[in-house]
Order: structure tokens, then sequence, then C-alpha cells
């Protein structure tokens, strides 16, 4: 029976059986785990997420994050479940046990997150800001800033956020203009506006912690002269008992079309010359020390895009086996056929379909991210650590953008699943399409992560990454080309990822041959192309593994017709999931990647009608 | 203070459930399964016992391999330490049978109070509570919905029709709990890792000198038979379709 949130066999298969957790236990820093801690973890995490967090979606929605008195609140009926949530250990699970944690492997962590972000992405903005921000004073603190802080905001007993954007500094962080004064006992005092700040104000925690970017009086303009500061919205007393308010006034909240519990403040720092912020690291460090919370937001944003429209994906099959509506366009004029469920009529099949495929193949991307950061921590090899933080550099823009935008259109397939119904707030489907939105744009912008994708990652390591990253699928490739009844969906997979990988060559070329802006505008589809290409080969090496546990079941059963398999799938829950695994993939094979090296031939010719038309000929 | 909590391993409320085609039970495939939610309030009610009090929680159950994982998770929530009486020739046990042999391992253990569920949500029998206090011949206080431990004395609120009943009681004693005991905590994420570490003792029926000839047997399970489809009363005034209603009910539905 699903939970409406997530596919639970769906993250066992991708943790267990297709990307393999048990090869973490072997590294010393998850010498604890086994899988029936994993499988406990789960469990845990499932129930607080379905029993917590997801009664607060639509409660949450509708009181919205409140703004009186020049103070922020969020929806009362988070108050209980935050500390609930922050009890049981889950802000801080994959952090070291020193500091609170369980060194959760960050796959997990992918997992139960998911299923978090499923239950209410609003809710779970604010332990993942706090989250992120206590890890800057983590790596970067000093060991008074960690003792100050740091502590306390793992056990989420204060919040924390993360202020960079600015009326004038939006995907250009670099243009801010909040300064920072020294003071003559080396810390430094904040003037400067931050608007959009998630969880910038709120009556969760008693103190919120801001890392502030801002530019010292002096340092150069540009990212290059950003530091970054400790600012708390109420000083700390050196016992690290709450002391003077920090001048750091919340101008208001946003209102926003959705994740409306998440409180989206402007905040005023050093409106009254008094607010005083600690230096993080170096000085002009900021940009460094911030990309490390950023990379760590844009996998979280790409997992909230997935989880959300897994809750909506789910919401949609459910709903789609009960609503009887139409009979079978196949009985043709019979007046007497009967009206059925509308998960019988092949339009709606086709759309479940394609929220399914594609909802895996981001699923399986980001959980592989997520375990590629366990290996790039924990391995004992150099090689291994390096070759997948490579995968991660790679993989980050990828995750953020490719989830978020499949996501999306996830949610709004859903609701076209629902009909007029799916529109009308009485059904969560129209919340989650409101909710996910915002996940394309926040912690930079999709077109800005296809920028950094194809300017920064590519070229990366000489190119290494990416050239590693391919050897992996040319060796899926290779190896299900060996199954019969994959062989002609591995040629297909092949097919794409030759016409991919001659795309970065042919960016070089754009550029040597005087037409950067062949490259620049072309961003967005190479990374589109590349999510394609990616979740085309994670859906492979699935369904491989897949058809492999599938011929046992039928052998085991005596299943040796098709009438017999598909009457043993109608009984047997595991069957049916292979059957849907090895569906999802193949739907993919045949329906998304042949659109693949068309859309590369598109890039490949180098077009660029959209910088060449006149400003003036876009609008009359 | 020694304290005991017997759990039983259940599907969970929202699994789908078949029955065999043989009739023999139920189909286990693809189930989830959890700790009996009446047990938690038992689990919950023990941890603060403790918590107030001090001293230690034994948690108990019998049933198959896939069982420990319900033990698992009130370690988890904060017990110390387990027992799992694990026999094949336990698997399907009547109420009486259960009872003697969570009886039998209790009795080798100090217990200064003891806690069960009122009833499992999977048979629903609600006896083994009851069966448990007479084998071990200690009083008991069922379906509890508020508890005090002070004095080697508990008092125990029971709620009957129309009323309640506030029953007081020597120790060591048998409390069955009911919904609005408590409410359960989460197992926390450090919970669950220490779990791991925690002791659980494997017990089979001939460790513990049970007899494991069942007193009732399950003969034969049937799924409840399909609802019929609802029936929309005709007629166009209120007062026709009332009389309507009422012929079906007298005549159809003969509910009055
Ligand atoms: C609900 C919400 C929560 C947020 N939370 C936070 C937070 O906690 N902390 C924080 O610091 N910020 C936060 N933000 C800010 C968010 O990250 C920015 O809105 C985002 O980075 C885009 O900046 P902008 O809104 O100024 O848009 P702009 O930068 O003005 O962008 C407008 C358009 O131009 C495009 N564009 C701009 N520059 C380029 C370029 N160089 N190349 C290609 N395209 C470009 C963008 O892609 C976009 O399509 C939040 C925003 C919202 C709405």
């Amino acid at each position: 029976m699903s939970n409406l949130l997530v596919n639970t066999r769906d993250q066992k298969f991708l943790i267990y059986e297709q990307i393999g957790i048990e090869k973490l236990f072997a590294f010393d820093r998850f010498a604890d785990y086994s899988q029936d801690v994993v499988d406990m973890v789960l469990s845990e995490a499932e129930k607080m997420a379905v029993e917590v967090i997801a009664p607060t979606l639509e409660e949450g929605d509708k009181e919205g994050a409140q703004f009186k008195d020049g103070k922020a609140y969020a929806p009362s009926c988070y108050q209980e479940p935050f500390k609930k949530y922050c009890e049981a250990g889950w802000l801080c699970a994959s952090e070291e046990p020193e500091v609170g944690g369980q060194n959760l492997p960050v796959m997990l962590r992918t997992a139960v997150g998911e299923l978090f972000a499923a239950a209410n992405m609003s809710f779970t903005m604010y332990p993942g800001l706090t989250h992120g921000a206590a890890n800057l004073v983590k790596v970067h603190g000093t060991e008074e800033q960690k003792n100050k802080y740091m502590y306390k905001m793992f056990a989420g007993e204060w919040g924390g956020t993360m202020c960079l954007t600015e009326p004038g500094a939006g995907s250009d962080v670099g243009a801010l203009r909040t300064s920072a004064k020294r003071l003559p006992d080396g810390r430094f005092s904040i003037t400067g506006t931050k608007c959009f700040i998630s969880s910038g104000d709120h009556d969760l925690t008693e103190n919120i912690v801001h890392p502030v970017l801002a530019r010292i009086e002096g340092d150069p303009p540009g990212t290059k002269g950003i530091s970054i500061f400790v600012v708390p919205k109420i000083r700390v007393n050196d016992d690290g008992s709450l002391g003077e308010p920090n001048d750091v006034v919340t101008g208001n909240i946003e209102h926003k079309m959705g994740i409306k519990g998440s409180a989206t403040a402007t905040l005023n720092f050093g409106e009254n010359g008094n607010c005083i912020g600690e230096l993080l690291g170096g000085e002009r460090e900021g940009m460094k020390i911030m990309f490390q919370m950023m990379n760590e937001a844009r996998l979280d944003v790409g997992l909230q895009g997935q989880a959300v429209a897994s809750a909506a994906f789910e919401h949609a099959v459910a709903y789609s086996k009960e609503r009887i509506q139409s009979k079978s366009a196949l009985a043709g004029k019979d007046p007497n056929a009967e009206a059925l469920p509308i998960i019988n009529h092949p339009p709606v099949r086709r759309m479940l379909m394609w929220m399914k495929a594609y909802l895996e193949g981001i699923r399986a991307l980001n959980y592989f991210t997520g375990f590629s950061i366990d290996v790039s921590h924990a391995s004992s090899s150099e090689e291994e650590r390096n070759k997948y933080g490579g995968y991660v550099e790679i993989m980050t823009p990828i995750c953020k953008a490719f989830s978020s935008d499949r996501g999306v259109e996830i949610c709004s397939k859903a609701m076209d699943v629902y009909g007029g119904y799916g529109f009308c707030q009485e059904y969560p489907v129209e919340q989650y399409m409101r909710d996910c939105k915002i996940t394309q744009i926040y912690e930079g912008t999709n077109q800005i992560q296809a920028l950094d994708l194809i300017g920064r990652k590519l070229g990366q390591n000489g190119g290494m990454n990416i050239m590693s990253l391919f050897e992996e699928i040319s060796a899926t490739i290779s190896r299900v080309k060996e199954r019969e009844n994959l062989r002609s969906y591995a040629a297909k997979l092949e097919e794409a990822y030759n016409s991919v990988a001659e795309l970065p060559m042919k960016f070089i070329e754009f550029f040597k041959s005087g037409k950067p802006a062949a490259t620049i505008q072309n961003a967005e589809p190479f990374l589109a192309v590349m999510g394609d290409l990616l979740c085309g080969w994670l859906l492979l090496q699935g369904a491989d593994i897949a058809l492999e546990k599938l011929d046992a079941i039928y052998k085991e059963a005596g299943a040796d017709t098709v009438e017999k398999q598909k009457a043993l799938a109608e009984n047997n829950t595991e069957a049916a999931f292979y059957e849907g695994k090895i569906a999802s993939a193949k739907f993919f094979a045949s329906e998304i990647l042949p659109t693949v090296r068309t859309r590369c031939e598109i890039v490949k010719a180098g077009e660029i009608i959209p910088v060449e038309i006149a400003e003036v000929s876009f609008a009359y | 203070m020694n304290i005991v909590v017997c759990v039983k391993q259940v599907p969970d409320t929202e699994a789908l459930i078949k029955v065999k085609a043989d009739g023999s039970g139920i189909d286990e495939g693809g189930i989830k399964w959890v700790m009996n939610p009446y047990d938690e309030f038992g689990v919950e009610e023990a941890l603060k016992l403790k918590e107030k009090n001090g001293g230690d929680v034994t948690i108990v159950s019998v049933g198959p391999a896939r069982a420990l994982e319900t033990i698992r998770t009130a370690l988890a929530m904060g017990a110390e330490k387990g027992i799992h009486i694990n026999d094949p020739a336990l698997e399907g046990a009547d109420a009486y049978t259960t009872a003697s042999a969570l009886a039998a391992a209790i009795k080798e253990i100090p217990h200064d109070i003891v806690f069960c569920g009122m009833r499992a949500i999977d048979d629903d029998a609600g006896q083994v509570g009851s069966i448990l206090a007479e084998l071990l011949g200690i009083p008991q206080v069922t379906v509890v919905t508020k508890l005090e431990v002070a004095d080697g004395k508990a008092t125990a609120v029971k709620a009957i029709e129309g009323a309640q009943l506030v029953i007081e009681t020597s120790l060591p004693c048998v409390i069955t709990a009911a919904k609005g005991l408590n409410e359960p905590r989460y197992a926390s994420l450090p919970g669950i890792m220490k779990a791991k570490k925690k002791p659980v003792d494997v017990k089979d029926a001939a460790a513990l000198g049970i007899s494991v000839a069942a007193k009732a047997k399950i003969v034969k399970m049937m799924p409840p038979p399909e609802r019929a489809p609802g029936k929309i009363v005709g007629g166009e005034e209120a007062a026709e379709k009332a009389a309507q209603l009422v012929k079906l009910l007298r005549e159809e539905a003969k509910v009055i």
C-alpha cells in the first residue's frame, strides 16, 4: 500500500540492489551501518514523514508564514513537528557523532530527505538551512565560533540561513552592496539589506544565526572581494546565554505562489549601525566558503523538486484507479460499455508512464550523487575519492536543474491526470505544483546551473571528470548489450551517448571560431541532454538488475509463459515491481533517448537566432 | 524498577491484506510489519516510568525472525534489552500458548510491572494480557488510559461504558495499555544506532520448557464478502423518497 509520498520499494531498490550501499559499509566512517540499521532508519523516517510532517502540508499552506509587528512566524502547526524532527536527530544525521550526528551516509540522507520533502517541502526548509549554516561553522569556524553557535544549531535550538541575495544582486552575487566595517576588537559592523532570505525570521527557534556575504570596506569589487560573516539575530554572551538583539530587522516577508509555510524574509542589517558580525574563515574567502553551503543546497533543491514530484505522482496513480470516467475508446460505439477507472485509458496511462520513468530516473540521479559524496569522503583510496568527487562536481548542477525541471513537469502532468479536480484546492496536486515551481528558480536559477555545467564543470580537472563518467556509461552499455531482452534499448542509449559525447568538443570549437554565443545559449539544451543521458543510463542499469531478479522469481514459480507471468505479477508485489522497473527503462529508451540525437544536432548547428534577433522585435 | 513490555509485530494498519488461496492464513508478501500500536503505548509508558524512577525496560516478543525488527524498534525508543521467543512451533500460536511462552520468559527475570497492549490489531483477541497475569499469578488492570506508580502501588484509570474506574493494585502487576495512555515517542537516529548494540536473548519453546500444544486452532480464513454496490433512492418528493427508503431498509436490508 502506497504511503502516497514515495515508493519505498524503489528507494530500497536503489539503495541495496542498484547502487549498493553495502560498498559504503566497508569504509571506517560507516562501520556501524548494516542493512538492518538502514531498514530501520528508512522506516522511522517514513513514519515521521507520514505521521508528523505530512499533516502540516495543507494547514501550513493555508495559514502560511505570517508577519506581525516586525516579527515573522512559521505556521503554528510546524512547532511540534519541528521539535520532534530535531529531537529524533534528523537535522544533523550525516554529521560526526562529536557534533551530535550519526555519520548517516549521504545516500541515505537523500532517501530520508526525499520522504520529508515529499511530506512537506516548506517545512523542511527550516531544518535544511539550519544544517547548511551550521556546517559552514563546522568547517570554517574557529573553536570559539563552533562552541558558541554550531552545537546549538545542529541540535535545532537555533536556526540558520544563507544570506546572499540582495535587491540588486540575484544571479550576480558579485554585485552585492552589503558592507563590513572593521571594529577595533577585530569584529565587523555590518550594513546592508538582504532579500528573499528563507527562514530569515521565524519563531521555531529562539535565535537565528545568519551567514552573511558582505564586502569589507576597501576590498575589490566582484566576487573576489567578498567575505562571509556570522551574524546572529540575538547576540550571544561568552557563557552561551543570549544577550542584546543584534540590529537585524525584518522588513517584511514575501507573499508567494508556493512554499507559503516557509518564511522568505527581507532582512535589514545594521539600520541603526549596531549590527556586529564575526568573520568566518579568511578575508575575501566568502564565495569559496559559501559555495560549500550552496553545493549542498543545490542538491537539496534538486531533491525537493524530485520529492514533491514523487508525492504528486503517487497521488495521481491512486486517483487514476479511483476516478471512473468514460468507457474504453477500444469499446467502439457499444452503448452498454461501462465507464472505466481512468487508468484504463491509454492517454492517461501514457502520462503516468512518462512520469514514472522520469521520476525514477531523477531519483536514481540524486541517490547516485549522494553515494558519490559518500565515496568521495570516506573511501580509503585517494584515486577513488577523486573520481567520485569529480562526479559530484558534474552532477550537482544537473541534479539541481534537471530534477527540478522534470519535477515541475511531473507535477503538471499529475494535475492533468486529475482533470479539473486537480486545479482545485480540495486536492493536493495544485499545492504540489505551486510548491515545486520555486525549485527551478532559487539556489541559482536553472539557467545559471546550465552555465555552471558548461562554463566550469565540463573542463574541470582537464575534462577528466566528465570522461570518467562517460566511461561508466559505456561500461553499462557494453554489459546490457549482452542481454538479449534489453539489447535494442542499450543500442538506443549508445546512440544518445555518442551524440552527447561530441558536444564538449563542439563547444570549444564555437569558442575558438569566435561564436561564444552559440555555446552560451546552448547551455540549457546541453544540460537537458545530459540529464536524459544520465537518466537513461541509470534506468537501464536498473533494468538489467531487475530483469535478473524477475527471471529468478518466474523460475521459482514455474511461470514460463507470458500469461503465467502476468498472472503472477498480479499477486506478487516483487514481480510487479521489477516489471515496472523494466518498463520504465524501456519506455525511456524508446521515447526519450531517440530525441537526444536530434537535439544534439540542433546544438551542433550552432544557430544563434535568439541572440541575433533585435530586442525591439521581441514584442510589439 | 524492572519493567517488562510485551510487544507483537503485526501488519501495518494500511497494509492490503490478502488471504491465501488455501485459507490457511494471510499472504505475507509485500506486507509492511510494524509494532502493534497498543504495544507502543506500553513501551512509552514503561520508558516514562523508567525515566522517573530509574530501572530497566525489557522487551519480550513471540514471533518469527522478522519480529526482531520490532524488538529493535522498542530498543531504539529507549528500552535496555530484549527477549525474542522464536520457535516455528509457535507460529500462529493461540492466545494461551503465546501467554505461556511470555510467562515462562518473564518468570525468569525480575518484573515489578508488565505492560501489554490491550489487544493486537491483527487477530483482535485481546486475551494475552489477562492470561499472562493469571499464569504469573499477579493482579491485572486492563484497558488502562492513565497510570501512576508510587510507593509500591499502581493506580490505574480504566474506561468502562459511561464511566471511569480508578483501580489501585499492588506490584507486580500486568497493565494492558489503551489509546489515550500517552503519545508514543519516535525512535531517534541515535537510538537506532544504539539499539544495534543492545542485547537480545533468543529462546525457543524447549529453552522455556513450555508445551506448544495449541488449545485453539484456525480452521480457515476467509476475506469478508465484497460489499454490494450502493443504491440511490428514487422519487420526486422528499416524502416519497423517505417512504421508499423505509421500505428498502425493512424489506431488503432488514435492519428495521
Ligand atoms: C522563495 C525564495 C526563497 C529564496 N531563498 C533564498 C535564500 O535563502 N538565500 C538567498 O540568498 N537567496 C534566496 N532566494 C533568492 C534566489 O536565489 C534568487 O531569486 C535567484 O538566485 C535569482 O535571482 P533574482 O531573483 O535576482 O533573478 P535575476 O538574477 O534577476 O534573474 C532573472 C532572470 O535572468 C536570468 N539571468 C540572470 N543572470 C543571468 C546570466 N548571467 N546568464 C543567464 N541568465 C541569467 C535568470 O536565470 C532569470 O531567468 C530565494 C528566492 C525565493 C523566491
